[in-house]
């Protein structure tokens, strides 16, 4: 018997194909059951058939699949009749056993519910004081942003006065009196438009009771033009008009200022150039 | 799945080991009948019956007669070739070609799924001309080797081992697909 021969003839394949008569057919079983050759080389046939038919094939409708087994609904998944009927088990345990698992399979899910439902209450309590903490914090960094705001534009606008017209600072000390030595006080002043600021460098804080009063020193004397704030230091205050001035100076007062200053309270003074 | 499982969960009627062969092998079975029968809803048709006589014969297939597969597609070879046999159906449906076969079927009312044309068009590119034209043929024409032995003239012996050259060349090349 030559089996490369035999399985060169296509024989084989005519097998596969399902194109022999039953003695044929019966003649390749029979010699693949013989030489394992003509066995590998079947099955590597009907290997490739198949891949070929996958691979050149389309789907049947999906209503093939649902038709298919509607018909084979009722002869699925039936068990045998033979020995299942003899092996019945007591009626009782059937209908006990589904409840009791039943009620076991739900406790657990209940305690797991439990369990799930405290995580999750600490985990919300948790987040909720963050959340709150969170909205305070916001709070206090908007009004910040707001004084922030303010402060920015009051810069701005004074920045804007001292730039856009023609001022002439007057710096003014207190070196050569007793009161405050380090007192260091700028007035600004527009000749034009009369318009006075004064900015504080360093100045000590007062009592309730008092308050810095800036004069203008003209030719008709000592004009009380605004009270001087000593906390804002460095910030441009805007005094009232002084009409002429050879002299600013700075006097401690009663709350409110004076008529007319007095001078042994005398801190600062400056002249204009 | 192995195929013994397979077996043994089809003769055990298990609807999940059905379904199983359904999705492994409902396309190339489905193609075995398509092309002995063009029409699509006879196809259709045609391989609902064989599906079903699959799974009630199940117990009748003996593994020592060659694989699952084999036998599956016998059952549906002869289905596709009974019913050409039966009275209302014509036999005018033999003149289809590869390129409507791939292309989808022209002039059908139905729309085919996508065929996956490029891989068998590489496929039948594997092939030199006596090949592809035995294997057009088989597979595209429905016919068997002697019909196509007396058709064309061929000696029978010549059909054989064209359709042994050309399922080899298909067996190389199927992989590559």
């Amino acid at each position: 018997m030559d089996i490369q021969s035999y399985i060169a003839s296509g024989k084989l394949e005519l097998f596969v194909l399902g194109e022999l008569s039953e003695r044929e057919r019966e003649e390749v079983l029979q010699l693949s059951q013989q030489y394992p050759e003509i066995k590998r080389e079947l099955k590597e046939i009907e290997e490739a058939m198949f891949a070929f038919d996958n691979e050149l094939g389309v789907k049947p409708s999906d209503t093939v699949k649902d038709k298919i087994f509607d018909t084979l609904s009722q002869e699925l998944d039936t068990p045998k009749i033979t020995e299942k009927k003899m092996t019945a088990a007591p009626t009782k345990e059937i209908a006990l056993q589904p409840w009791k698992s039943f009620a076991v399979a739900a406790s657990i899910v209940a305690l797991m519910a439990i369990g799930v439902a405290a995580y999750y209450a600490v985990r919300f309590y948790d987040v909720e004081n963050k959340f709150t903490s969170l909205l305070e914090e916001r709070n206090v960094l908007s009004q910040e942003l707001e004084i922030n705001k303010a402060r920015f534009e009051e810069t701005g606008d004074q920045l804007q006065t001292l730039l856009s017209k023609n001022y002439e600072r007057v710096p003014m000390s207190g070196a050569s009196f007793e009161l405050q030595k380090d007192a260091l006080v700028d007035v600004f002043w527009d000749k034009a438009s009369k318009e006075v600021y004064v900015s504080v460098n360093n100045l000590s804080n007062l009592d309730a009771d008092k308050d810095y009063q800036l004069w203008a020193i003209g030719d008709d004397g000592p004009v009380g033009i605004g009270i001087v704030k000593p906390g804002e230091k460095l910030k441009l205050q805007q005094m009232e008009a002084a009409v002429s001035a050879g002299a600013f100076a700075i006097t401690i007062e009663p709350k409110g200022g004076s008529e007319a200053p007095t001078l042994e309270n005398l801190v600062v003074i400056g002249e204009v150039a | 799945m192995q195929e013994e499982q397979l077996i043994t969960g089809l003769r055990a009627r298990d609807r999940q080991t059905v379904d199983y062969l359904y999705e492994k092998y409902s396309k190339a079975l489905f193609a075995v009948i398509s092309r002995v029968i063009k029409d699509r809803d006879i196809a259709e048709e045609v391989f609902h019956d064989a599906f079903v006589k699959i799974i009630r014969k199940i117990d009748s297939y003996d593994e020592s007669k060659g694989r699952l597969y084999t036998w599956m597609a016998n059952v549906c070879r002869n289905a596709a070739i009974d019913k050409t046999r039966s009275k209302e159906f014509s036999k005018s449906q033999k003149t289809n070609t590869i390129d409507n076969y791939v292309y989808g079927l022209e002039g059908s009312s139905n729309t085919l799924d996508l065929v996956d044309g490029i891989g068998v068009k590489e496929l039948m590119g594997s092939l030199n001309e006596e090949q592809r034209f035995v294997v057009e043929c088989i597979y595209f024409k429905g016919y068997t080797h002697s019909e196509i032995s007396e058709e064309y003239e061929i000696p029978l012996g010549t059909v054989k081992s064209r359709i042994r050259a050309a399922i080899n060349m298909l067996k190389k090349n199927i992989n590559r697909i």
